[in-house]
């Protein structure tokens, strides 16, 4: 899992060093011995629904001291206006159409925003976080993983010679 | 004092009354032959004796008997509605319209309502965090800025997991999976990117240089980032792909116009009697002509035109009119 | 008939004297609000003697919720994207009606239904009529049957008091 850090952290030099040794064992590691690398997240972005806002900023609280604990880069911040859907119903089931009734839904939001996460910190977090959730509020959680591209995607032989040509 | 005498005395005659009727008892059976007494206000038989209210032994809060230096993730290890004997805290919650103290803690069912995060206190947070650090590894301090992320992982891969109450934790949305990448980073020839660009349409957006896919169309989410890193390799290799019709497009079928490919270029050469690469200043007309062609006539472009063609033809420059 | 035309004829002559009057003054005698705009649900009348006991919950209307008094469910349906909410309330009612009825007049308080994931936590102030011996037999009970019924894992977490005098908020 922590394959990528051994590696990155064992030859501290050039980056284009690392990418190549990295690359070269990749591929090996993948014809080897179908190893699973760790994921790398660019941010994962929490996104809170509740009725009530004081228990959203209890829990914002709570995920940003998660993260501080855990060494992660932790911003929150919340929509400044909540949600309102109204439902008007007459008063009474049938008749008299004049005398209604409303009801409101309200819906608060908060995010909370951790950045640069490999996938084991990101399960990690997220399993934590999940499972202290308290009663009444919705979270989404929206991952964004970045991946290099795949090293089957390279140009067809034929083209080889006009693309040179034609990008030089 | 006057009543109390009086419950006193009641219950002397009422005793008595007993004593009375237990012998009478006695003799009734001795002496069957006799009438029986009919006794309306007691009922016969022995007398019940009334049952006494059950006294409940109820401890004290045990919130009372807490140590002050106890550990107290202990006491409130997990989520738990609110209890008034287990939390020390003299907190009240209420609102009250004339003056005076909101509601205690006791019996109160607004605290027990409001879910509560006695569990989560900043101590026991920076324990489990603690013990969860061994399942964390660290960020990799070579990748430590956007732009060197973006060099070396070009595909962004987003997806969404869902929480809510529901006996169920499957969410329809969490099968969404969006890829995204900027076009330069798939390193594409001039004739394989404007292919792509054809083949993806408008999920191209020119201002970020960015092509976004989006893929809801299977049941999972797995198959969904699937089927879009799939899309991605075949919109590379057809891109790619020349079919033989591509090779029957006239210059009637360009989207833009080329210099190289037009008339222009013939009669500049016709007229110079050399190709065009060995005639002076035939780069700076060519380049006039493709911008006054494609960007349309301004004055800008008209002026560039003019100043090129003034340069090829070796005319003096223009005078300016006052 | 010529009668009811005058008269018709008087009233309308009469009414556009009043309106000129009116806009002289200023002020129109105009009603737009409906006659009875009175709400009645969860609001309870004043007794003559004003010894009418009120919980908390009893003593702020509906319109209060999120103000002054909190739901008495919580869950994430009501919420914007929230799914199975038809299911989530009709599964609150029949928690609800089990509970008061297995509890029968022990409960002094609402019953109080919060869902956290799948996990329903049944909360709520009962009075201290039952031994604890069949105290702790209701709440294995409620719990095994609702679990079973609702195919979540259920708790029950219950207050006591001694007596009911104790939850009442104010006398009206």
């Amino acid at each position: 899992m922590s394959y990528l850090r051994q590696i990155l952290f064992r030859s501290p030099g050039t980056l284009s060093n690392v990418v190549r040794h990295l690359c070269t064992q990749n591929v090996a590691k993948v014809e080897a011995t179908q190893e699973e690398l760790d994921k790398l997240y660019k941010f994962v972005e929490l996104e809170l629904r509740g009725n009530d806002p004081a228990v959203l900023k209890s829990f914002c609280k709570f995920a940003v001291t998660t993260g501080n604990h855990l060494d992660i880069n932790t911003k929150s911040w919340t929509l400044r206006k909540p949600n309102h859907e109204r439902y008007t119903v007459l008063k009474c089931i049938h008749v008299k159409k004049k005398h209604r009734v409303q009801y409101e839904y309200r819906t608060y939001y908060s995010f909370v925003q951790y950045k640069y996460l490999t996938g084991s910190t990101a399960d990690t977090v997220l399993e934590y976080l999940e499972r202290n959730l308290p009663e009444g509020v919705a979270l989404k959680a929206t991952k964004v993983e970045v991946q290099a591209i795949p090293e089957y995607l390279v140009p067809p032989e034929s083209d080889k010679q006009s693309n040179t040509t034609v990008d030089t | 004092m006057l009543k109390i005498f009086r419950i006193i005395e009641r219950n002397t005659i009422e005793k008595t009354c007993l004593c009375v009727r237990y012998s009478s008892t006695d003799s009734s059976a001795e002496k069957r032959d006799e009438f029986r007494v009919l006794n309306i206000r007691k009922p016969k038989g022995r007398y019940q004796e009334r049952k006494q209210p059950r006294t409940l032994n109820i401890l004290p809060p045990r919130s009372e008997s807490m140590p002050v230096d106890q550990d107290w993730g202990n006491v409130w290890p997990g989520p738990r509605s609110f209890h008034p004997a287990t939390v020390p805290l003299p907190v009240r919650q209420g609102y009250v319209e004339k003056s005076g103290a909101p509601p205690s803690k006791y019996a109160n069912a607004e605290l027990v309502k409001i879910p509560n995060f006695l569990h989560l206190t900043p101590p026991v947070i920076e324990r489990q965090c603690n013990a969860l650090k061994q399942f964390c590894t660290p960020w990799p301090k070579a990748l430590d800025t956007d732009e060197k992320l973006e060099k070396h992982f070009p595909l962004q891969i987003t997806s969404s997991d869902y929480c809510f109450s529901s006996p169920s934790i499957r969410n329809p949305l969490a099968r969404i999976v969006t890829l995204r990448f900027k076009l330069g980073s798939l390193g594409l020839n001039q004739r394989a990117k404007d292919k792509f660009l054809r083949l993806v349409g408008d999920r191209y957006d020119e201002e970020s240089d960015s092509v976004t896919i989006v893929t809801d169309r299977c049941p999972l989410k797995k198959q969904n980032y699937d089927y879009a890193l799939y899309l991605l390799t075949a919109l590379y290799h057809e891109s790619y792909n020349v079919e033989e019709w591509e090779n029957l497009k006239t210059e009637a079928d360009m989207e833009y116009y080329d210099w190289l490919k037009n008339k222009s270029k013939a009669t500049i050469e016709k007229l110079f009697g050399k190709p065009h690469g060995e005639i002076e200043n035939a780069d700076v007309y060519a380049d006039s002509v493709d911008k006054l062609m494609n960007e349309g006539e301004n004055t800008y472009t008209l002026d560039k035109y003019g100043e090129a063609v003034r340069k090829l033809l070796n005319l003096p420059t223009k005078i300016e009119i006052k | 008939m010529s009668l009811i035309k005058y008269s018709c004829n008087y009233s309308l002559f009469k009414h556009v004297l009043q309106n000129n009057t009116i806009q002289k003054n200023s002020t129109r005698f105009l009603q737009t609000s409906s006659v009875c705009l009175k709400n009645q649900a969860g609001r309870y009348r004043i007794t003559p003697k004003g010894d009418f006991p009120l919980t908390y919950e009893m003593a702020n209307p509906p319109h209060r919720i999120a103000h002054r008094k909190a739901w008495n469910s919580w869950n994430t349906s009501n919420l914007d994207g929230g799914v199975r909410s038809a299911e989530t309330a009709v599964e609150d009612m029949f928690i609800r009606k089990f509970v008061t009825g297995t509890w029968h007049n022990l409960f002094a308080s609402e019953v109080i239904i919060k869902r956290q994931h799948n996990i329903i936590r049944i909360a709520g102030i009962i009075t201290r009529g039952l031994s604890p011996r069949k105290m702790y037999f209701l709440i294995g009970y409620t719990e095994e049957l609702l679990g079973f019924w609702l195919q979540c894992p259920v708790k029950m977490e219950l207050q006591t008091i001694a007596d009911r005098k104790d939850i009442v908020f104010k006398y009206i």
